[in-house]
C-alpha cells in the first residue's frame, strides 16, 4: 500500500463526497434525519402516564371515600368525575373514553371506622400494556399512602418514625436520569436509529447508483482492486455520518434536551465510526443483491427492522423469548446502544466498553469481508 | 367520468408488471409477513426477568431473608451477590444488571431492635418506563416485607391477632382487574397493533415505487399520450396494490390470532371494512408521494419517512395519544393510523362493533377519498412538471 495507492483512494473519496453534495434531496434528507427527526423523536414520544382519564363509581359518598379519591394525583390521572352505576362504567371503558374506573363499595367509611378491611376494585383497560403497567403502579402507590395515613390516624401518631416497630425503608435512586425524562432516552435512541438507517442506505445507494448508471463498468476496468473501489465509498459515508451525528449531538441532543454528556466525546465518535464500518458491510451486501434503488430500499427496510427492534433499545434482551436472546448479539445496534448510552448517560470509559467495542469490530469485519466477497463475485459473472 | 374498461386495463397491465418482476412480487408478500413476525416477537413491553444484583454489607439471616423476597420474584432475575460499590457501578454501567439492592451493615440490628432500617435500590434510569415499573415492583415487594415484619412484631409485643393487624396496616386493599388483556400480555397489544404499522408502510412504499418506476423507465409517456384520464390512471394503478395489501392484511390478522394467540372478541365485519379503507388510504399516500418525486430513491425515502415515523410515533402504538404533546396530538389525528389502531384493538381485544367504531370507519373512508383526490389533482399528464 504505497503512496499512489492512498492517493487513488483519497481522490475517489473526494469524488464520492462531491457526488453526494450535488444530490440536494439526499443532503436535505440527511440533514433532516439528524436534526428534525431526532427533535421530533425526543419531543413527541414519552413513556409516561399523563392525564389518563379515570372515572369512579362511589357507592359510599363519604368523607373517607373522597379522601381516597383525592389521592389520585395529577399529572398521572385526570379524574373525569362520578359515574352512577357499573353498566355506565363498562360502557365508558368499552368505548375507550376512560382508561380505568374505581369502584368504592357501600359502607366503605363504616368498615374503616370499625377497623375492618375493605376492597376497592379498579377496572383497568389493559389493551395498551405500557399504560396498564403504569396506571396500576401509580394507583397502588396512592392506595399505599392512604393506608399509611389511615393507620397513623388510628394509632394517633403523627409520624411513622414514632411508631416503634421494625420496618424497612427502601430508598430508590434512579441513576443517570433522576427525573425520568423520556426525552433523553428517545432523542438518543432516535439518533442511533438514524445512524443505522443512513449507514445502511447511503452505502448501498452510492454503490447501486453506479450500477444503475453503468459507471461501475468503468470502475471495474480501472486499475483498482475491489477493496480500493469500496474503501473510498465507505470513507465518504463515514465522513458524512460523523458530521451528521456531531450536528445531531451539538445542535439537538445536548442543547435542546439538556442531556448531560457524561463521557468522552472522542470515544463516542470512535464507537460511532466503528459502527458505521460494521453497517457498511451490510450495505455493500444489499447493493450487491439489488439491481436498483427500489430494491435497495426494500431490502434495507427488511434488514433494518430486526436490527432496530432486536437491539435491546425498547425491549431489553432479558425480556425477550428464550430463542431470541442469542440473536441479539448479531445486531450491531445492540453494541452501539449499549456503548452509546454507556458513554453519554453513564460516563463509561474505554475500560468498561472495550469488550463490546471489540465484538462490534469483529462483527463488522465479518460483515465487511462478506460484503466484499459478494461484491467481487458479481464481476466474475 | 371514469371508464371502467380503461381502469381495468391499466390494472391488468400493472398486475402483469408486478407479476413479472419476481423480486418485487415476492417482496410484496414476504415483506409484511417477515416484519410482523420479527416485530411481534421482538417488541415487548413486559417488564420481567430484570437482572439485578445484591450488595449485602450486613450478611445476616434478616438481610438474606429480605433479599430472598426479590430473588424469588418472577419479575427479577438474580445475577448473584457482589461485594463492592465499584463492582455495582460497573455492572450497571455496562447494563449487565438493571438495579442493585444495597443492604447496609446495621440492617439486622435495626430490625431486631425495632427500628426502621434503610436499604437502597440503585436503578438504571436509562429507559424511564422500565425504571418506573421496576421501582413500582420494588415498592410492592418492600411493602409486603414490611407488613410481615409488623405482623410478627405486633403479635409478639402487642398481643394482637393477625386479622386485627392486617386490618390495621392495610385497611383498603386494591383489586385491579385488567380488562381486555387480563394477563397483561404485551404481545396481544403489540402483535395486533403492529398490523397497523406494517400495513401502512408496505402499501405506501409499493405504490410509490410502482408509479415512480414508470417515470424512471419512461413508460409513463405511454400514459401521457393515451386516452386514459388522470383519475382512470390513478385508480387503475391503485387497485392492484389495494388487492395485494388486502390479502396481506388478512393474512396478518390471521397470524395475530394463530401465532400471537390474540383473542377476537368484536365484530368481524367492522374489521373487514376498516381494513379495506386503511390499506387503500395507505396505497393512496404512496401514489400521492410518487407525484412529488422523480427518482425511485427519493420515492422510497420519502414514503418511508412519511409512513414509518407517524406509524410508530403518532399512532398510539408506542405511546397513548392522551399523553402526547399538543402538536403530536394534531399529527396523530391527521393520519389514518390512529383510527385503524382503535379499530384493531377494539375488535380484537375489546369486543367492539359498529356502535363504537362507525366514526372511525367514516374517517378512514374520508382519508381515502381525500388522498385519492389529491393524488388525481397532483398528477399531470405533461412532460415538464
Amino acid at each position: 500500500m504505497n503512496l499512489l495507492w492512498w492517493r487513488r483512494v483519497l481522490s475517489l473519496t473526494k469524488k464520492e463526497l462531491l457526488q453526494y453534495s450535488r444530490d440536494i434531496i439526499l443532503v436535505i434528507a440527511t440533514l433532516y434525519f439528524f436534526t428534525g427527526e431526532v427533535f421530533i423523536g425526543g419531543k413527541g414520544v414519552s413513556f409516561d402516564l399523563i392525564n389518563a382519564p379515570i372515572g369512579y363509581v362511589d357507592y359510599d359518598q363519604s368523607e373517607a371515600s373522597r379522601e381516597w379519591l383525592n389521592k389520585l394525583r395529577q399529572p398521572y390521572f385526570d379524574v373525569k368525575g362520578s359515574i352512577d352505576n357499573d353498566k355506565d362504567a363498562q360502557h365508558y371503558l368499552d368505548n375507550s373514553s376512560l382508561l380505568g374506573v374505581m369502584e368504592i363499595p357501600h359502607n366503605f367509611q363504616n368498615d374503616l371506622l370499625k377497623g375492618q378491611s375493605t376492597d376497592i376494585s379498579f377496572q383497568l383497560d389493559a389493551s395498551n400494556v405500557i399504560l396498564g403497567n403504569l396506571a396500576n403502579s401509580y394507583v397502588s402507590l396512592s392506595n399505599a399512602s392512604f393506608n399509611q395515613e389511615w393507620m397513623l390516624k388510628k394509632l394517633k401518631i403523627n409520624d411513622i418514625d414514632e411508631m416503634e416497630s421494625p420496618s424497612v425503608d427502601a430508598k430508590k435512586m434512579i441513576l443517570f436520569n433522576p427525573e425520568g425524562k423520556s426525552s433523553w432516552f428517545m432523542a438518543i435512541s432516535e439518533m442511533m436509529t438514524v445512524m443505522t438507517l443512513l449507514s445502511l442506505f447511503l452505502t448501498a445507494a452510492i454503490l447501486v447508483k453506479e450500477k444503475e448508471r453503468g459507471t461501475i463498468e468503468q470502475l471495474s476496468i480501472a486499475p483498482l482492486t475491489p477493496f480500493q473501489i469500496l474503501l473510498p465509498k465507505i470513507l465518504a459515508v463515514e465522513i458524512i455520518l460523523l458530521i451528521g451525528v456531531a450536528l445531531s449531538l451539538f445542535l439537538i441532543v445536548i442543547p435542546v434536551f439538556e442531556v448531560p454528556f457524561q463521557g468522552e466525546f472522542w470515544l463516542f465518535f470512535l464507537v460511532s465510526a466503528v459502527y458505521i464500518y460494521a453497517m457498511s458491510g451490510l450495505g455493500i451486501f444489499i447493493a450487491t443483491v439489488s439491481k436498483n434503488l427500489a430494491q435497495v430500499m426494500i431490502v434495507s427496510i427488511i434488514l433494518i427492522m430486526p436490527i432496530v427492534l432486536l437491539s435491546g433499545a425498547f425491549t431489553p434482551p432479558e425480556a425477550m423469548p428464550e430463542w431470541e436472546q442469542p440473536i441479539v448479539h448479531f445486531s450491531p445496534l445492540y453494541y452501539y446502544i449499549n456503548m452509546g448510552f454507556g458513554i453519554i448517560l453513564k460516563g463509561a470509559g474505554l475500560n468498561l466498553i472495550w469488550t463490546d467495542l471489540l465484538s462490534l469490530f469483529a462483527l463488522g469485519t465479518v460483515l465487511f469481508i462478506f460484503g466484499i466477497s459478494q461484491f467481487r463475485k458479481q464481476f466474475e459473472n | 367520468m371514469m371508464n371502467l374498461q380503461t381502469v381495468l386495463t391499466i390494472t391488468k397491465k400493472e398486475m402483469l408488471e408486478i407479476w413479472r418482476d419476481r423480486v418485487y412480487f415476492i417482496m410484496a408478500f414476504v415483506f409484511p409477513f417477515i416484519m410482523i413476525l420479527i416485530l411481534g416477537f421482538g417488541l415487548s413491553f413486559d417488564v420481567e426477568k430484570m437482572p439485578f444484583a445484591v450488595l449485602d454489607y450486613d450478611n445476616s439471616d434478616q438481610s438474606r431473608d429480605y433479599s430472598y423476597k426479590f430473588i424469588s420474584s418472577r419479575y427479577f432475575d438474580y445475577k448473584g451477590s457482589i461485594d463492592s460499590v465499584k463492582k455495582a457501578d460497573e455492572l450497571i454501567n455496562t447494563s449487565k444488571v438493571r438495579f442493585v439492592l444495597v443492604i447496609p451493615p446495621e440492617f439486622s440490628k435495626n430490625i431486631i431492635n425495632g427500628y426502621s432500617a434503610e436499604v437502597q435500590a440503585q436503578i438504571d434510569g436509562m429507559f424511564n418506563y422500565r425504571a418506573s415499573v421496576v421501582s413500582g415492583y420494588i415498592s410492592a415487594i418492600n411493602a409486603n416485607y414490611n407488613s410481615e415484619l409488623i405482623q410478627q412484631w405486633a403479635m409478639k409485643s402487642q398481643g394482637m391477632t393477625s386479622q386485627a393487624i392486617s386490618d390495621l396496616i392495610s385497611p383498603v386493599s386494591l383489586e385491579t382487574r385488567y380488562l381486555y388483556n387480563n394477563e397483561l400480555k404485551s404481545i396481544w397489544s403489540t402483535g395486533t397493533g403492529l398490523i397497523v404499522l406494517v400495513m401502512l408502510v408496505s402499501p405506501a412504499m409499493l405504490a410509490a415505487l410502482g408509479v415512480v418506476r414508470e417515470k424512471e423507465t419512461g413508460s409513463i409517456f405511454n400514459i401521457y399520450a393515451s386516452t386514459a384520464s388522470r383519475s382512470e390512471f390513478i385508480t387503475g394503478k391503485l387497485l392492484p396494490y389495494i388487492a395485494i395489501s388486502y390479502i396481506n392484511i388478512s393474512i396478518l390478522c390471521l397470524l395475530a390470532l394463530w401465532v400471537f394467540q390474540a383473542p377476537f372478541k368484536g365484530d368481524l365485519s367492522v374489521l373487514l371494512v376498516a381494513n379495506f379503507f386503511f390499506v387503500a388510504s395507505a396505497a393512496a399516500i404512496g401514489v400521492l408521494i410518487s407525484s412529488f418525486v422523480k427518482s425511485q430513491a427519493a420515492a422510497a425515502l420519502i414514503s418511508m419517512l412519511g409512513t414509518m415515523i407517524p406509524g410508530i410515533m403518532y399512532s398510539g402504538l408506542m405511546m397513548p395519544v392522551a399523553s402526547m404533546s399538543s402538536e403530536a396530538v394534531i399529527e396523530a389525528h391527521a393520519f389514518p393510523a390512529m383510527y385503524q389502531l382503535e379499530v384493531i384493538w377494539g375488535v380484537f381485544l375489546k369486543g367492539q362493533g359498529w356502535p363504537e367504531l362507525w366514526l372511525n370507519i367514516l374517517i378512514l373512508s374520508g382519508f381515502l377519498i381525500l388522498l385519492w383526490l389529491l393524488a388525481v389533482l397532483r398528477f399531470r399528464k405533461r412532460v415538464n412538471g
